[in-house]
């Protein structure tokens, strides 16, 4: 037969179609049985242990004691940052090399769990420890474990007790019409009494959603709730507090430069208790001469945003009794201890509440009494995507002349129609 | 055989290479995502044909009509800016300049550095706190903006460093053209009595019609798929006020998971490019300024 130049091309693009249709989409089926003998080279890709310190503390402590009790199984890491994870997932599933065990965060596990690519765990892993009720609930997808918690970031309010003192101030907020008249009475000079925009714009809105008593989605995930008067009202504060004065989105800082409570130029701030390591590191003496404390917001109630990093086993491993394995063994006290200790993160396990390291880290330790008003984000399979919506749809509301109403409902829109398409 | 066969057959093999490679990395990519333009993939689950879906989402998709309209204003602007000070520096190289090696290698540099680093360092000028810009100004009793934080200047902020990016390529091309424009055009201007600025509008703009050409289409396209400087620099915010199309094809494919949507986006942004570079075809009559 004669090929021919335009059935060349024909034959290249039925091909394509056809690797495109077909080849893209990953193998679900795991290679062996979870029940066997751990054994096996298998990935970990995480986003936390970052830098010298967390990699040793990874590779030399925490690998080091799984070493020692799975000497036949051989763990290559993959580091990357919470930014980037998406891009390594998505790149691993495509190319068909998702790694065996993966860290993610809080929301991802439905989204997930749903499309198969992490494996259900067996549900004697959620009583082998003593966890907070509330810890485990973004680790399940339809009433199935899929993951198990390593560190949480809480999101509290810390403040300036030495600015308090002056203004004569003499208990935090218990509500939001304290909280503005507060943050309106402590601005001044240059200061702004409250600095909510130095987190991630999403999370804070969602705090102050919780707060207001709102929440996010159905308990099955399929339909939005935010979208009533509670979410916005939650959107309106930022508006309120940005038009006294006493909050502005200009003047946030950038994640691990000294924040504004640490240099004096905000009195009160939104945060994680990360920010107790940070300000060991840079300003010690805040610490030392006790000038912060921290409060959990409250307004209908209070409510602190329960953030974290999970770790969850690959549907698609081909050594699943080794990624089990390494799963449960990340989640074990000493593992978490050390992953809390390097991030100034939650541990989530109720036996490392009397441990040293949360009595001396005072916003972990409140973020631990107060575990009963944590709230986590997503609850849908569709979050992957209306997470990416919530920062640059609530934006114009906040720097723009956008009603907080509009900027809502147009969020809702954008989620109906991520969770239609799944 | 002949010889004119064999010299066929001697070409084919020596081209067989490059179409390979161009056949397996730039062909079969093309045709897989115009195909996955049609489909609902989020690489998770295989591929589902749904028509024209994506391209009906795009029209009702507010933040990439957004991307659309900042990626042309930021194309507006570097582009000529970025061309008349690449030509500007190429004329004052081309003269017998002292130390012009330094200042070629100078004015080159950014576009051999790394766009992150780069960016990095701008993130540090634009700091509204302590940054270069605003302590320039404190000089002068200016309190600068929150450069980056703020929906006015955030754009002209991003525009801005891609002119000065962008600089050192233009300014190497049009070297490079300036140095082969033939002297005896010039020698008999100088006896006719034309002025040097005269030359200039007269011989040397003229001759430069094809490296201009050259210079305005690739811009045009790297202006077309900034992507480095946004991710670094505002991630598209504040507002979307500097989301482009690249970063928003990026975010539909790599963070929301939607990437039969970006492969869709893909081909509007080629369909655009190709139109743009025709259109300046044919009102810069191609390439056929000087042969």
């Amino acid at each position: 037969m004669e090929l021919k130049r335009r059935s060349l091309l024909a034959a290249i693009g039925a091909g394509t179609a056809a690797a495109a249709l077909s080849g893209c989409g990953t193998g679900s089926s795991a290679a062996g049985s979870a029940d066997g003998p751990a054994e096996g080279e298998i990935t970990l890709l995480t986003p936390i242990y970052e830098g010298a310190n967390g990699k040793t503390l990874l590779e030399k402590q925490i690998l080091g004691g799984f070493r020692k009790k799975y000497p036949d199984v051989k763990v290559n890491v993959d580091y990357t940052t919470y930014t980037q994870l998406n891009e390594k997932i998505t790149t691993g599933l495509a190319g068909g090399l998702l790694p065996d065990v993966l860290m993610m965060g809080v929301g991802w596990i439905p989204p997930f769990a749903a499309k198969k690519a992490i494996a259900p765990l067996p549900e004697k892993f959620a009583t082998a420890h003593d966890y907070e009720k509330r810890v485990l609930e973004p680790s399940r997808y339809d009433g199935k474990l899929y993951a198990l918690p390593v560190v949480l970031d809480t999101r509290i309010v810390v403040y300036r007790k030495d600015h308090f003192a002056e203004a004569g101030i003499k208990k935090t907020p218990a509500n939001w019409a304290e909280l503005r008249a507060i943050a309106k009475q402590l601005t001044k000079s240059g200061r702004i009494g409250f600095d909510p925009f130095s987190i991630e714009l999403r999370q804070c809105w969602e705090t102050f959603l919780f707060a207001n008593g709102g929440q996010l989605f159905s308990e099955d995930g399929k339909k939005v709730l935010f979208t009533d008067s509670r979410g916005v009202e939650a959107l309106q504060f930022f508006k309120d507090l940005s038009k006294d004065g006493s909050a502005d989105y200009t003047k946030k800082t950038a994640a691990g430069a000294p924040s504004n409570v640490q240099t004096g130029k905000a009195s009160m701030m939104m945060t994680t208790s990360a920010l107790w390591e940070q300000c060991r590191e840079q300003s010690p003496d805040l610490l030392k001469d006790d000038k912060l404390g921290c409060f959990v917001l409250a307004n209908r109630r209070p409510a602190m945003l329960q953030g974290g990093t999970l770790v969850s086993q690959s549907a698609r491993s081909k050594h699943p009794a080794a990624a089990r394995a390494l799963v449960e063994y990340l989640a074990t006290p000493e593992s978490i201890l050390g992953a809390a200790k390097q991030r100034g993160s939650v541990p989530g396990l109720k036996d490392l509440n009397e441990s040293g390291y949360v009595k001396e880290n005072k916003f972990v330790d409140l973020s631990l009494r107060n575990m009963s008003a944590a709230r986590s984000e997503g609850g849908t399979a569709a979050w992957m995507e209306i997470r990416e919506k919530i920062k640059p749809t609530l934006e114009p509301a906040i720097v723009g002349g956008q009603s907080a109403k509009d900027a809502i409902a147009e969020l809702g829109r954008l989620a109906e129609a991520a969770i239609g398409r799944m | 055989m002949g010889p004119g066969r064999r010299r066929q057959r001697a070409g084919m093999f020596l081209v067989a290479p490059a179409l390979l490679h161009a056949s397996l990395w730039i062909g079969l990519p093309v045709i897989a995502s115009v195909v996955l333009a049609f489909t609902k993939y989020d690489v998770l689950t295989p591929p589902q044909f749904v028509g024209f879906d994506n391209f009906r989402d795009m029209l009702d998709d507010a933040v990439f009509r957004k991307s659309i309209v900042n990626t042309v204003v930021y194309t507006f602007f570097t582009v000529p800016f970025g061309m008349a000070l690449g030509l500007l520096m190429a004329l004052a190289l081309h003269t017998g300049l002292k130390a012009r090696g330094i200042f070629r290698t100078a004015i080159f540099l950014p576009q051999v550095t790394a766009t992150v680093a780069i960016a990095l360092v701008w993130l540090w000028i634009y700091n509204p706190g302590n940054g270069l810009f605003n302590t320039l100004l404190s000089f002068v009793g200016i309190q600068g903006p929150a450069w980056l934080a703020s929906t006015s200047w955030a754009m002209p902020s991003v525009i801005l460093v891609g002119i000065w990016q962008g600089i050192g390529m233009k300014m190497l091309i049009y070297l490079a053209a300036l140095q082969s424009l033939p002297k005896e055009l010039y020698e008999a201007a100088s006896v006719d009595g034309a002025s040097k600025v005269r030359q200039f509008f007269s011989i040397t703009l003229p001759l430069l019609k094809p490296a201009t050409f050259f210079v305005l289409i690739t811009s045009m396209i790297n202006a077309f798929q900034s992507f480095d400087q946004i991710y670094i620099l505002t991630d598209g915010g504040p507002a979307n006020s500097t989301t482009m199309m690249t970063y928003e094809i990026y975010k539909s494919a790599f963070r929301e998971f939607r990437v039969g949507y970006a492969c869709a986006q893909s081909l509007v942004l080629f369909v655009l490019l190709m139109g743009f570079t025709l259109v300046n075809r044919r009102m810069m009559g191609g390439t056929r300024g000087h042969s």
